[in-house]
């Protein structure tokens, strides 16, 4: 009795082992004929091309953003009637606040940070320089109500606005209701989802032009696509962003302390998100708090390996890169520059008016 | 037929079994009515004005005799602006099935479930028109209170902003042990009326430490920055014994 089914047990093993090496499986095809050609225009394109992500509940239209654009060149949107968001995102440098390390809001009060680029702005995950607020409609609640900045509680901002007759009618036209800060900020953030920036002499060497980029801009781009520069880990992707808070060992005592100022995590003291390199020799100074002047003195910076903190990320090291190699890494974020971003007149002010409020 | 009648008979008794009942705010300091652009001083010796006073109110609950509660839905925004009233000001309308309470509790603040949705898409008294929503710590303030200091330098602006789940603040005027507080509500219905003493803010905490506006970094007091959480913590402990019932 045992042993018939020591038989069955061993026959029906032997079936299956044999049906698994006999099974058909796909084949590893080992022509290539079929494959597409890659294009051979533009063999080093690193990014797939991407369309502006548009929130459901605030699609684009031509006149959402013409009244975006309005709002954002308007100073009547804060308190004293001197500051718009124009005032700090400037065109002329990428929508940054020109060589002022921290910008200056109403009655003249100065706020503590560096106001950032919106360059691609449309793209970023994380918003604010603790990397906290999940997208642009909210993100510009924030100065226009700060005390600092713009200053408006969302009730005297209503009345503003719907006191003046062409606003009224816009956002009856656009929204289907009154001026009110949620309609503002939705109108502003179309506004500021235009704000694409693709043709630097990077973007042209990547489209295939051999002559977009100077030799030194190619040999800085070595070094950061490299582990001896090694920029690229943060600073990835199509924007040089990975929009993940970092601390860069700027201090060893934060006088501002980042993102821990939201999240009261010790961890996060010193944490800031990485911040796109798109234009970036325009939006000077950098770090935060607008601290390093020049280019060069923030690739020194980091080739330092900076100032001992516990909370530094883990890159951070001394990089031991040559005066030529800092200057060959300049280069390269140099060419990172699109002036046909700066003066495309569907980004500036409307009617012509002076580029800044 | 029947039908209609068995309706009529359930809308009729759904009636009888709840009660309106209003809840009102009396603005105080210590024990007197707040007036606005009156100058008071902190028990250190700083002199101060209230410009405004915000909150919500939210996770209402009535308390039985034996403990067990009665929950109310809903969440309202408290607005106190300058010249506006202070006194006897309605805060919040609930539907309560009559009978004899032993106290309320209640938490300033937003539940955590509505506290972190998109507040794009959130309509009064959420979303970003309450003013309330953080722009840059995503959910809402939840006690929200305003004024100038009087320094000899001259006149600073000061803000307290609590907020965040960690400062959602639990308020119980209830009493099961003693038979002081005593909340009858008829069927017709009848009004709560709460004293919320905004100076309790600034008494001290542990060792001594209050609110020093003489310190620029403390005029801005916020959710949970390690900055100020110190002094954040001593304002929320303050506040759980601010609301009292009123007589």
């Amino acid at each position: 009795m045992r042993r018939r089914q020591f038989i069955a047990l061993g026959l029906l093993l032997g079936v299956g082992l044999l049906g698994f090496f006999l099974w058909p499986r796909p084949t590893q095809s080992t022509s290539t004929a079929d494959l597409p050609i890659p294009p051979q225009a533009s063999p080093r394109v690193l990014f797939a091309e991407r369309t502006v992500p548009i929130p459901e509940d605030n699609p684009q239209t031509p006149a959402k953003v013409e009244l975006g654009r309005r709002l954002f060149y308007d100073t009547r949107l804060s308190k004293d009637g001197t500051v718009a968001c124009a005032s700090c995102h400037k065109p002329e440098f990428a929508f940054s606040d020109g060589g002022k390390p921290v910008s200056t809001g109403i009655f003249g009060r100065k706020g503590l940070r560096n106001a950032p680029t919106l360059t691609n702005v449309a793209f970023r995950r994380h918003l604010f320089w603790e990397g906290r607020s999940p997208r642009l409609e909210l993100q510009a609640v924030g100065p226009l109500t700060a005390h600092d900045e713009m200053g408006l509680e969302p009730e005297e901002l209503a009345q503003k606005l719907g006191a003046i007759p062409e606003y009224a009618r816009a956002f009856q036209e656009v929204f289907g209701e009154a001026p009110s800060l949620k309609t503002v900020t939705y109108a502003i953030a179309a506004f500021e989802r235009t704000l694409v920036s693709y043709n630097s002499p990077f973007d042209r060497y990547q489209a295939g032009d051999d002559s977009a980029m100077s030799q030194a801009a190619l040999r800085g781009m070595e070094l950061f696509f490299g582990e001896k520069g090694d920029c690229f880990h943060c600073h990835v992707g199509p924007d040089f962003t990975d929009d993940e808070p970092r601390n860069t060992a700027l201090y060893t005592v934060y006088k501002d302390i980042g993102l821990a100022r939201a999240t009261g995590k010790d961890e996060d003291v010193g944490k800031f998100k990485t911040p796109t390199l798109r234009n970036v020799a325009l939006t000077a100074p950098y770090m935060h708090d607008g601290s390093i002047q020049t280019l060069r003195e923030a690739v020194q910076h980091y080739n330092r390996g900076g100032e001992p903190n516990l909370n530094a990320d883990a890159l951070i090291r001394p990089l031991g890169l040559t005066d030529p190699e800092v200057e060959d890494l300049v280069a390269f974020l140099e060419s990172l520059t699109d002036r046909s971003f700066t003066t495309n007149p569907a980004l500036l002010p409307p009617r012509g008016k002076g580029s800044t409020p | 037929m029947r039908k209609c009648w068995l309706v009529f008979l359930l809308s009729i008794s759904a009636y009888a079994l709840s009660a309106p009942v209003e809840l009102k705010v009396n603005l105080r300091v210590g024990s007197q009515p707040l007036q606005w652009g009156q100058t008071y001083q902190t028990p250190q010796g700083l002199r101060y004005q209230i410009d405004l006073l915000k909150f919500y109110i939210s996770e209402v609950a009535l308390v039985r005799p034996d403990g067990r509660e009665v929950r109310l839905d809903g969440l309202s925004l408290a607005e106190f602006k300058r010249d506006g009233p202070t006194q006897g000001v309605r805060v919040m309308m609930m539907d309560v099935p009559p009978g004899q309470y032993r106290g309320l509790r209640f938490n300033v603040g937003v539940p955590r479930e509505l506290n972190h949705l998109d507040a794009g898409t959130q309509q009064l008294p959420l979303g970003v028109n309450s003013g309330m929503y953080w722009a840059w710590n995503p959910g809402y303030i939840f006690y929200r209170l305003e004024g100038i200091a009087l320094l000899p330098e001259g006149n600073q602006k000061w803000v307290i902003h609590m907020g965040t789940d960690a400062f959602r603040l639990p308020v119980r005027l209830h009493d099961l042990q003693t038979r002081r507080v005593q909340i009858n509500i008829p069927p017709s219905g009848r009004v709560i009326t709460l004293n919320l003493d905004v100076a309790k803010a600034f008494e001290p905490g542990p060792g001594g430490a209050f609110v020093d506006w003489r310190k620029q970094s403390l005029r801005q007091l916020h959710g949970l920055s390690p900055e100020t959480s110190l002094l954040m913590s001593v304002v929320y402990f303050n506040m759980q014994s601010a609301f009292s019932l009123a007589q």
